[in-house]
């Protein structure tokens, strides 16, 4: 994956916890992902397809998801119940969707939003694509962004001519 | 007034109800997919619209096409993930009077349904 498809997922995260929550992102260091969000309660996970396709995990403290879900809602939130899962699945498909903006000439598609719920729960995004992984900090405990993309050949072929062309 | 919300996420569903009540609106039809929206807006007459667009059984696209269909003038407000100006201009064509992308200040959502609750 292409380390600059990651940037507009940060600033959508970014984003989407400032304007939806009020709540400030603290950008950890970028690592290569191995789809695993071992100390995370509960992952929001969406798949994109178009001139490059992939899927993005935003995986959350439990802390964090019951906070989130009563800001959003204004109302007390002890356990993670359906709504817990609807606000995760929600908050992801927002991240994707501010991205996928970022990244227009990739012209991407959003699928629905799946919530996986469970202390150390594992995601795999297969062998084949290489994912980035993005810590952040919060006032109310640890969020991960993961994302793996992978470029139709189409694409593959125009950004390698577009490369050549900028070296030339 | 009488507004259908439609939305496949119950938490986005109530932030909607939240402002709509806020802005003095009670009377509302909630959807979880563009198929219930379908029916629920043959079943009842509304006088706002208010449609996510990436939901099952049917797009928000699909909802705004086929209440266009019937010869509908009802205004239609989509509140959307898809923030690509092409999908706006998409979904304008289609005919949306409104278009807001998520995510979004609670005081511009509240603008925006004012704007239909005042007219």
């Amino acid at each position: 994956m292409k380390a600059e498809y990651i940037n507009p997922f940060v600033s959508a995260a970014v984003e989407v916890f400032s304007t939806m929550l009020q709540c400030e992102l603290t950008r950890g260091k970028l690592t290569i992902g191995n789809g695993s969000q071992p100390t995370m309660d509960i992952s929001g996970i969406i798949g994109l397809s178009g001139r490059a396709s992939g899927t993005v995990v935003l995986s959350l403290d439990r802390a964090v998801a019951l906070s989130a879900t009563e800001i959003l809602l204004s109302q007390k939130c002890e356990s993670i119940d359906g709504d817990v899962i609807d606000a995760v699945g929600e908050l992801t498909n927002m991240v994707a969707g501010r991205a996928k903006a970022g990244l227009e000439h990739l012209a991407m598609s959003l699928a629905l939003p799946t919530v996986i719920t469970g202390k150390n729960h594992v995601i795999s995004f297969g062998s084949v694509t290489q994912t980035l992984a993005i810590p952040f900090t919060c006032e109310w405990g640890g969020v991960v962004l993961e994302v793996g993309l992978v470029e139709s050949p189409e694409q593959a072929v125009e950004s390698a001519i577009a490369a050549s062309a900028a070296m030339a | 007034m009488k507004v259908l919300v439609a939305d496949d996420s119950g938490v986005m569903r109530k932030i909607i109800i939240r402002a709509l009540n806020a802005c003095g609106v009670t009377d509302i039809v909630e959807a979880g997919d563009g198929a219930e929206a379908i029916a629920k807006f043959g079943e009842t007459s509304v006088d706002l619209v208010m449609t996510d667009w990436n939901m099952p059984n049917k797009t928000g696209l699909d909802v705004v096409k086929e209440i266009r269909a019937t010869g509908s003038t009802v205004p239609i407000f989509m509140i959307t993930t898809e923030a690509e100006m092409s999908r706006v201009k998409e979904a304008i064509a289609a005919g949306v009077n409104d278009y807001l992308a998520k995510p979004f200040e609670n005081d511009l959502l509240r603008e925006k349904i004012d704007k239909f609750v005042c007219v």
